[in-house]
């Protein structure tokens, strides 16, 4: 099994009567809330972190893109995986992902993705949500009723552009380019390993399974909700014929890790309170415009009955997160053994912990992936070892990797 | 009585779901739906079947054309829809009536085949937008019940739209007509239909709802300043889809206006 270390990077200052004040923690969320010098600060912790946690020995660290909001603070996740790639060396660089939806022409997301790439030594997994209604819809304008279309599109357009070495002309519906072109082109051949982050889409799940993409579950209703969803995934894979392998799907989580169960619950309940209570404050209005979801999706959810989970869990408490998988929490004997279930119900091979939580102050992130990384990692790594993993980066050989020079000062 | 058709516009070409009512020698009456779409064969319609020849089709990506989406881009694909609807029917001219999102199609209809256009009556139109008068965002809505800022009271949704529907049914097409209708009018309601309205030399009159969340009773003066000629009133006791609201009222209003030219 594999571990990726992510943060959403939330804005960590929200006020206690946030929820009462703010109708949603995006789109329309009070900017007056956010603070630029401190903001300035805050990146650089949570980029620190990432760049701890890959000194640790995760296999990837993660970045991720959303747009006018509190709940993470990553408009350009290439900009964040650029300042990742410079200052570490073997670690996978988890861009899960661009909404490639929004960008007109897409070839900027497939030049850039390949600078990454190019910059990294190799080392990078494209993500392609489809994103969020709340970003593509709401924050870019993208129309919802095409929006899938587009994707499609500009999806197609991406892979060709990394691939075709010849200069082509691309005739779309939303894109027409006299001459693509792309310099410079990715390390990986053909393409970085592509993984698809979604939230239940049927549609995504046959998209996944027709091009052998990784499908990567994003949800914070934790892994036992997650278990029908992704057993529909694998269920789906099976229909088409495609052969099971617990690497080509990736599941997100929260996960905190201290030295007992009790010292976790004390430590960590008042930043996933945080989490639960603020940073997944979006109003409804916001989260599925007309047309995001389609037909066969919106009837797969109401004969599902519709049950979110999310909406109820800043009311529940510790104990309730825990049982229903919201979280994975306690001493690293307990978290090893939730992560063992976690593999077991979800099949997958890929974990994106969430190891930092809401305004979890960086002492307390660094010790709970410490703890992870040291006590957690190396009694589970050996799940889904007789697999062979086809969705992690190939990088170029160590003889091969560039190394950055020091930083130069005027004194020497 | 009243009939859904379904038709072929032409060989090879675009089919059209159509409800057509009245007596075929009567006056014809082209009906441009709401962002709701057409639930039923409703009491507006019935009315309005006492005088007119009534052609209300639903327009691509609503109702049992929603899988016709995809074919609409833009106003001019939907005007050569109901162009081509009238011309399959025999009908060389009609008076036209378009609430909501209709009133826009009507309106482009008007500005760019103006001799199909006998009359046109504009109700609570939408594709005009004023940072001054912006209403609400008809599509950042509850999803549990996501066309009720479209009604005077939110319970009229439920007595008017979704009513004698199976549930589930309803409540999925509602969303596809939302989705219709967003094709259309997102992100914002701007059409470009304001550079065509001068073009519009068809006796036009202009009426707003009084409780319409959507639009605004200050957007009417703005599409009357906008329409040479044009005529405007409002309408009490409704929200933005005043055919299902106000259903006889709203046919009386069409009918005094498209036969006798009063407006009161």
């Amino acid at each position: 099994m594999k571990f990726h270390w992510f943060n959403l990077m939330p804005w960590p200052h929200l006020p206690d009567d946030f929820r009462e004040t703010n109708r949603s923690v995006w789109v329309d969320v009070d900017s007056r809330l956010y603070d630029p010098v401190e903001g300035h600060r805050v990146y650089n912790e949570y980029l620190d972190q990432l760049e701890f946690a890959a000194g640790l020995g995760f296999d990837g660290i993660g970045v991720n893109e959303h747009h006018q909001n509190a709940y993470g603070m990553m408009p350009s996740p290439q900009i964040m995986a650029a300042s990742l790639a410079r200052r570490t060396k073997d670690v996978t660089l988890l861009l899960l992902g661009q909404s490639i939806a929004l960008y007109n022409p897409p070839t900027r997301v497939a030049e850039e993705m390949a600078m990454l790439d190019v910059m990294s030594g190799g080392r990078l997994v494209a993500g392609f949500p489809v994103g969020t209604s709340m970003d593509d819809n709401f924050c870019f304008g993208s129309n919802p009723a095409t929006l899938r279309d587009k994707y499609r599109e500009n999806h197609d357009l991406i892979r060709r552009a990394w691939e075709d070495p010849d200069v082509f002309s691309w005739n779309g519906e939303y894109n027409k380019i006299r001459y693509v072109n792309l310099w410079p082109r990715p390390i990986q051949k053909p393409h970085p390993p592509i993984w698809i982050p979604g939230g239940g889409s049927v549609e995504t799940w046959d998209f996944c399974a027709e091009m052998g993409y990784n499908y990567s579950y994003l949800s914070f209703n934790g892994y036992v909700r997650g278990e029908a969803l992704m057993q529909g995934f694998w269920n789906r894979l099976g229909e088409m014929g495609v052969e099971f392998n617990p690497f080509q799907g990736a599941f997100a989580q929260q996960v905190v890790v201290a030295e007992t169960d009790d010292q976790a619950e004390q430590m960590y309940t008042e930043h996933l309170q945080y989490f639960f209570d603020k940073c997944l404050h979006v109003y409804p209005g916001f989260a599925d415009a007309p047309g995001y979801r389609t037909e066969n999706t919106i009837r797969a959810g109401l004969r599902a009955g519709g049950a979110q989970g999310l909406g109820i869990a800043h009311t529940l408490e510790w104990k309730d997160w825990v049982r229903e998988g919201y979280i994975v929490a306690g001493s690293p004997d307990s978290v090893a053994e939730q992560i063992e279930a976690l593999a077991t119900k979800l099949q997958v091979g890929h974990l994106v912990t969430l190891l930092h939580c809401g305004d979890m102050p960086d002492d307390k992130a660094r010790a709970s992936t410490k703890l992870f990384a040291e006590q957690v990692m190396p009694r589970v790594k050996h799940i889904w070892e007789d697999y062979e993993d086809h969705w992690s980066p190939k990088p170029i050989g160590s003889e091969q990797v560039a190394t950055p020079a020091p930083v130069l000062t005027g004194s020497n | 009585m009243a009939e859904l058709k379904t038709l072929d516009l032409r060989p090879g070409g675009q089919t059209a779901h159509v409800w057509e009512g009245g007596d075929p020698g009567s006056p014809a009456l082209l009906f441009l739906h709401p962002i709701t779409g057409i639930p039923r064969w409703g009491d507006a319609l019935e009315t309005l079947a006492n005088d007119f020849h009534v052609i209300a089709p639903y327009q691509p990506g609503w109702g049992p054309a929603k899988d016709d989406l995809p074919g609409a881009h833009d106003g001019l694909d939907l005007v050569l829809f109901n162009v081509d609807l009238l011309n399959t029917l025999g009908v060389g001219s009609a008076h036209v009536i378009g609430v909501s999102i209709g009133a826009w199609i009507g309106a482009e209809i008007a500005a760019i085949r103006p001799d199909a256009v006998q009359s046109l009556t504009l109700v609570n139109p939408l594709g005009l937008w004023s940072e001054q008068y912006p209403g609400e965002d008809a599509f950042a809505q509850h999803p549990g019940f996501p066309t009720a800022v479209l009604f005077s009271n939110p319970d009229k949704r439920t007595e008017l739209l979704m009513a004698d529907r199976d549930p589930m049914d309803a409540y999925v097409g509602e969303l596809l007509d939302l989705r219709a209708s967003a094709k259309f009018l997102w992100p914002i309601p701007d059409t470009g239909v304001g550079r065509r309205l001068v073009r519009i030399d068809t006796r036009t009159l202009i009426a707003t709802s009084e409780h319409d969340n959507i639009v605004a009773t200050e957007m009417g003066d703005i599409w009357r300043a906008a329409i040479p000629g044009a005529q405007s009133v409002q309408l009490s006791d409704s929200g933005h889809i005043a055919d299902l609201e106000i259903p006889e009222a709203l046919a009386d209003l069409v009918r005094n206006f498209a036969l006798e030219g009063v407006t009161a």
